[in-house]
């Protein structure tokens, strides 16, 4: 797959604290890849160092073949997480003024825009003033302004923060369609069923080091496992003497197993002893959601993984 | 570049289209009209009624040699009547009368070489002086009856000049100029310099817009999306530049009101002859230093507040900079070549301001020390757009909280 660009080695210090270390990654033509983290992780940073908005104490970001100060950011779209707009001027004036900037031509920008406000439902608005928008409309309007240039890689920081369920969909169903017509896609998002649904590799990152990275399918493979959650009462002893078991959690009656990577689940079904008190059984991969959380709070699953087959 | 042009013309438009800049914009040369004519009109009334009422028992015939001097002198408002009334008369008649005299010449005048007159009550305070008028006929006389030759007359009656003969070049001009100079025209020098304050005047306070544009820049959380089509030193550079247009169209549109109300109200003054010579470049120049000086302060400044009205002291302060100068107007009207009006010509705030109230002043300008302060300016723009750059490169992206002092010491460092 074409290799749009890719981030080698990058290391930030703000005043003496490190705030990222060795982040090395690639975004390829037409994926969408996710760059994940708490909040302080170092995506916004690291996504400020790629616009070239900052630069990095060490490591090279790459475009194209092009490095540093040297990126044609005109073929860059940016979202950036702490956005707004100009207020008292009209919707039509902003978008034409950031296609300007990108050197993108006025008429076709124009057209694009107009495509895109009907698109998302705001048709007949771009004469209005930003000021009369809702909150939501401004971010479609930012939204657009970020691609209304046709970028070769969009970098999406947070696009789904304060968004509704409904304009959440049509922003994602946007997303998709433009990674499907070659647009390479970097995004950063806390809505991590979002994240899984949407998006082909992720990165995560935390306290400005890598995590895990690869692809969603692998890293579900490889951290995802199984766990069993049964409701009933259960003594942790005797849970925790299942085999194949790493890790009971235990809150009042719901007891939750986690099982290891090996797994294989109608077998392991038939070794749970008769003696367990069952009211309700269910067996699922750990999601996302949870390797973030465990990550985020300094659990984190793939140490425990790591530990159990040690 | 480009990109700090495509910023510049944002920068515009976006202000052209704001009702508030439009509002301002006729509205300040209209504030400035009424200023400049409800106290004129309201003194030309005076004026009228105000006529100080001379009556003049007047044996010598001095009125006749001196009417029509009166009649051209502006600062001479009297409604001379002519009387042979004897003082006792007059002095009950004066004392019932406000703003009036009477004044007696004679023989008696002549051999004493004393004008004796009444005051009424209530007079204008200026008579004092405006009768003074009457003492070159009076001398006249005296002499004429003196019996003196003609050429013992001429002599005795010639007031003393004053020559001086400089040792360069430009001697010549300088005395012609001083002799034409006795009624000198303050408006020559002053037009220019009006010319020029008002376009620093303009540009300043539109300095003050780029501080606001900075600021809201940050609140409105547009820059970082800016920031990832242009550098930071494109922004700031665009938005100097944007807001210098938008001075320029504000003096433009405030000169559209001014010069003809200048021509109008000036009938004597070729206004326009005044303006368009090589001084007003130079004038212009200083103001337009003076700009770049200012605007680039405050378009760092800017950068470091989100909100302008929780700004602390320092940025307050740095605010009253160019005001700067309005301290030192008193000693420099007073003395234009003194040391104040020197040294506030070599500080980069103070500067602008001083250079073009002196040059208004000053018959002879100063080359070397102009030349001295434009050098200063120069290098001071330099140094504070550099500075400027480093704390714009850093404040426009940081969120949510005004930048202390300490703070904005720490980024000129790094």
């Amino acid at each position: 797959m074409e290799n749009v660009l890719s981030v080698h080695n990058l290391e930030k210090s703000f005043k003496k604290t490190k705030v990222l270390q060795d982040i090395s990654f690639e975004v390829n033509k037409g994926e969408i890849m996710a760059i994940l983290g708490p909040n302080g992780a170092g995506k916004s940073t690291t996504i400020r160092n790629i616009m070239g908005i900052m630069y990095p104490d060490e490591g090279e970001v790459t475009f194209h073949g092009h490095h540093g100060e040297g990126i044609p950011r005109h073929k860059i779209g940016y979202l950036p997480e702490e956005r707004g707009l100009y207020k008292n001027v009209k919707v039509m004036d902003i978008l034409l003024y950031f296609a300007e900037l990108k050197d993108y031509p006025k008429e076709k920008a124009k057209k694009r825009a107009l495509d895109y406000l009907k698109k998302f439902g705001l048709e007949g608005k771009e004469n209005a003033s930003v000021e009369e928008l809702s909150k939501g409309m401004g971010q479609k309007v930012q939204f657009i302004g970020s691609i209304i240039h046709e970028p070769e890689l969009l970098i999406l920081d947070e696009p789904f923060s304060g968004l509704d369920p409904v304009s959440q969909e049509v922003f994602k169903q946007e997303i998709k369609e433009l990674a499907s017509n070659g647009t390479g896609i970097l995004l950063s998002s806390h809505q991590m069923n979002l994240v899984e649904e949407m998006c082909d590799r992720l990165f995560m990152i935390h306290q400005g080091q890598k995590v895990i990275y690869g692809s969603m399918n692998d890293v579900k493979a490889e951290y995802a496992n199984f766990k069993c959650t049964i409701y009933g009462n259960n003594e942790l002893r005797q849970l925790e003497t299942i085999p194949q078991v790493t890790r009971v959690e235990q809150d009042g009656l719901t007891s939750i197993l986690y099982l290891t990577q090996d797994v294989q689940v109608p077998s392991w079904i038939k070794q749970i002893p008769e003696s367990l008190n069952i009211q309700e059984l269910s067996v699922d991969r750990i999601s996302l959601h949870e390797i973030f959380i465990d990550v985020a709070t300094g659990q984190s699953i793939a140490k425990e993984v790591g530990d159990s087959h040690a | 570049m480009r990109n700090s042009f495509k910023v510049g013309k944002w920068e515009i438009k976006r202000n052209i289209k704001n009702k508030s800049f439009i509002i301002s914009l006729f509205l300040t040369p209209l504030i400035f009209i009424i200023f400049a004519t409800v106290p004129n009109l309201l003194s030309d009334n005076e004026d009228q009624t105000s006529a100080t009422k001379v009556y003049m028992n007047d044996e010598l015939g001095v009125w006749e040699m001196v009417e029509p001097f009166i009649e051209d002198d502006p600062m001479i408002n009297w409604e001379v009547v002519p009387t042979t009334d004897d003082w006792d008369t007059m002095e009950d008649r004066i004392a019932t009368q406000a703003n009036s005299a009477y004044i007696e010449l004679n023989e008696e005048t002549i051999d004493e070489s004393v004008v004796t007159y009444i005051a009424g009550e209530g007079l204008d305070p200026a008579f004092d002086g405006q009768i003074r008028i009457l003492e070159q006929p009076l001398k006249q006389i005296q002499l004429q009856q003196a019996d003196l030759t003609e050429e013992q007359l001429q002599l005795a009656s010639m007031p003393i000049h004053f020559e001086s003969i400089e040792t360069d070049e430009g001697a010549t001009g300088e005395i012609e100029e001083a002799e034409a100079g006795l009624g000198a025209d303050p408006f020559e020098k002053g037009i220019p310099a009006i010319f020029a304050g008002l376009i620093l005047f303009s540009i300043v306070i539109t300095g003050m817009m780029i501080f606001q544009s900075a600021s809201q820049e940050k609140k409105d959380k547009v820059a970082e999306i800016i920031l990832s089509s242009v550098t930071p030193g494109e922004l700031m550079q665009g938005k100097i530049l944007g807001y210098f247009v938008l001075g320029l169209i504000q003096v433009g549109v405030w000169l559209t009101f001014a010069l003809p109300l200048a021509i109008w109200l000036l009938e004597d003054v070729p206004v326009l002859e005044y303006l368009f010579v090589p001084e007003t470049a130079i004038l212009v120049f200083i103001a337009v230093l003076g700009y770049l000086l200012f605007a680039s302060i405050f378009v760092g400044l800017g950068a470091t507040l989100e909100d302008a009205a929780s700004g602390s002291n320092f940025q307050g302060m740095v605010m009253m900079l160019p005001f700067l100068p309005v301290i030192f107007i008193g000693p420099i009207v007073s003395d234009p070549t003194g040391t104040i009006a020197q040294v506030t010509s070599y500080i980069p705030f103070t500067s602008p301001t001083v250079l073009i109230l002196r040059l208004a002043i000053l018959d002879k300008w100063p080359w070397l020390e102009i030349l001295i302060s434009i050098a200063i300016l120069l290098v001071s723009i330099w140094i504070f757009m550099k500075l400027a750059g480093k704390i714009f490169k850093v404040g426009i992206l940081i969120y949510g909280k005004n930048a202390t002092p300490q703070e904005i010491w720490k980024w000129l460092r790094a």
